[in-house]
């Protein structure tokens, strides 16, 4: 565009008024991904700022959005499996846990004891090697570079198990209709064992390095606090309600598979540090949940008697008309599946639609954000711990 | 308890006309139907018993000759807990609306969003009615049964036919590329 003193003819030249001119005081908006290493994905963030503080923020999301709904319209119940192990690519046991666990609902199938215990155990397995990743990159969302290290050293030795019993790193396409896909041998269950027994001591580690680390607890202690209420009207699920002090785990309040025969607690955030609802209790409440995890493990191993690990399920699964909508606890807050069977002619699902608790948790950020400082609410998006495959599906 | 459930809403809300819709089969779910003009009286009426405090999705269906939209609420009680299936129903599948209840749950903001993105239904006095997962400027509803992926987007084609994964094609392509070859050779000789 041109400016007025370089039309011809016009002798107007700039001049710097210092009385007349005055400071823009207006917001700024500043664009906070989709490439941005705090943003855990593909999440864009779009934030107006006032100098350090934002005033607002709005999430936009959609970049990796794939339209897993309508794909599965078109997929036998089988096939369905392995894309929503692309839902949450971090916990993808428990997705298809939950999936599966759906199909078996209105199917009507009984799943084997083993199966059943195999499946607890992978799917805390997996809850560990979550929150492994939630604490690592966590902690490099804050600027300390270690904990990562120190999380992907073990979250490899999870990994390391999962490879062996299903051939994949992060896809597995493990838990089948009916029971689970391959059986664990003793020589990987004696490993399971170790590995627990060799991991417990390093998370006492992590809590001295991290936990209880001032700099840590000056960074997430009164940051971005979320009342009880709050949650319940954002319908926030998993560590984010748990972290505001409200006792809620589907794993205790409606147990399904052979939860209720397990010995656990659930753990709320307690405001040992900072205020309940806050940062540092989101993410202390998964480092302790990490624990639970192990306590569960340790009594399947002793619980695990030889025995089938498939149920009697039809070579082409035909379900009844109507509809389930399954609710399981997942690390980063409960997964529904709302399923929808046109009847015994089709051998797809009519709809499938699937309820994620990173997209409600991102719906919250609008919420936390106002009045927080720009490093600040990079606490906040690395505590509600979120994964954009889930979010965007 | 759906059926008492319903003679509650039925007696708090004139005109909700609640039914329940019984599963045919045991292993599925019921749900309740309520009048579509009347969501937002019956929303508001499940948050302020207490019937179910937490509303975890919206989803959408379309059945060709209406379109549905499922309301999946939870109780987060450990005393009693509950989940509930309420549906919507309109057969306008141009101009179908229902009223917003992101002012009693702000959960439904992202999640009427997301309906209107994938089914088209519009949602009034909706804070920020935009599309949320396809692009602002993307044409069509895509859970919609009827749905046919655009052509053209902004330039771009959307499946272009040189890139679409088939193994004939690719043969097709191969012949070309060796006759190409023998007619350059064939060329040169003379």
């Amino acid at each position: 565009m041109m400016n007025k003193w370089d039309i011809p003819g016009s002798v107007e030249k700039p001049t710097v008024n210092k009385d007349t001119e005055t400071l823009r005081s207006d917001l700024l908006t500043l664009n906070m991904g989709p490439q941005h290493p705090a943003t855990h994905g593909v999440l864009r963030v779009e934030i107006k700022t006032d100098s350090e503080v934002v005033a607002a923020a709005i999430p936009h999301l959609g970049y990796l959005h794939r339209c897993m709904e309508k794909h599965c319209e078109n997929l036998d119940y089988r096939g369905i499996i392995p894309f929503v192990d692309r839902l949450d690519y971090l916990a993808s046991m428990s997705m298809e846990w939950t999936y599966v666990a759906a199909v078996e609902k209105m199917l009507g199938t009984e799943v084997p004891r083993r199966a059943e215990l195999l499946r607890i155990m992978t799917v805390e397995l997996q809850r560990i090697a979550s929150h492994l990743m939630a604490f690592g990159t966590y902690a490099l969302d804050l600027g300390a570079f270690t904990p990562f290290l120190y999380a992907f050293d073990e979250r490899e030795k999870i990994l390391r198990l999962f490879e062996e019993v299903s051939g994949a790193r992060l896809l597995y396409n493990y838990i089948w209709i009916g029971g689970v896909w391959n059986d664990w041998d003793d020589a990987q269950l004696t490993r399971v064992s170790e590995f627990l027994d060799a991991f417990e001591p390093e998370t006492r580690k992590y809590h001295t390095l991290v936990s209880t680390n001032k700099i840590f607890i000056e960074r997430t202690a009164n940051v971005g606090v979320v009342s009880v209420q709050d949650c319940l009207d954002y319908g926030a699920t998993g560590p984010v309600l748990r972290g505001s002090g409200f006792k809620w785990d589907l794993r205790k309040n409606q147990p399904y598979g052979l939860y209720s025969e397990f010995d656990f607690d659930v753990q709320v955030g307690d405001g040992e540090h900072g205020v309940v609802g806050d940062c540092w209790n989101r993410y202390i409440v998964r480092m302790r949940e990490v624990g639970e995890s192990i306590k569960i493990i340790r009594q399947v191993l002793e619980k695990l008697e030889p025995g089938s690990i498939m149920g009697k399920v039809p070579k082409i699964i035909k379900l009844p008309k109507g509809e389930v909508y399954m609710r399981q606890e997942c690390p980063r807050g409960e997964l529904g599946i709302h399923l929808i069977s046109e009847g015994t002619d089709s051998k797809e699902p009519y709809r499938l639609k699937v309820k994620s608790p990173c997209f409600t948790h991102t719906s919250m950020l609008p919420l936390m954000a106002p009045g927080q400082m720009v490093a600040d609410f990079v606490a906040t998006i690395g505590s509600i711990d979120i994964v954009l495959g889930e979010v965007d599906r | 308890m759906l059926n008492e459930l319903a003679a509650k809403i039925n007696a708090a809300v004139a005109g909700a006309n609640a039914q329940v819709l019984q599963a045919e089969d045991a292993k599925c779910e019921s749900s309740i139907l309520v009048e579509g003009t009347q969501i937002h009286a019956v929303c508001a009426f499940l948050k302020s018993s207490g019937s179910m405090n937490v509303l975890q999705a919206i989803s959408g269906v379309d059945y060709v000759e209406h379109l549905e939209v499922v309301y999946l609420f939870a109780k987060f009680d450990p005393a009693a807990p509950a989940q509930l299936l309420l549906k919507v129903r309109t057969t306008d599948r141009v101009n179908g609306n229902f009223d917003t209840i992101s002012d009693l749950f702000p959960a439904a903001n992202f999640q009427e969003r997301e309906c209107y993105d994938m089914l088209g239904v519009r949602f009034n006095n909706h804070p920020d009615h935009r599309r949320i997962l396809c692009p602002d400027d993307w044409q069509g509803y895509p859970l919609r049964k009827d749905y046919v992926t655009q052509k053209n987007y902004n330039g771009m084609e959307v499946f272009p036919e040189g890139k679409m994964n088939m193994a004939d094609r690719e043969f097709i392509v191969r012949q070309d590329m060796i006759k190409k070859a023998q007619e350059a050779a064939a060329g040169k000789v003379q």
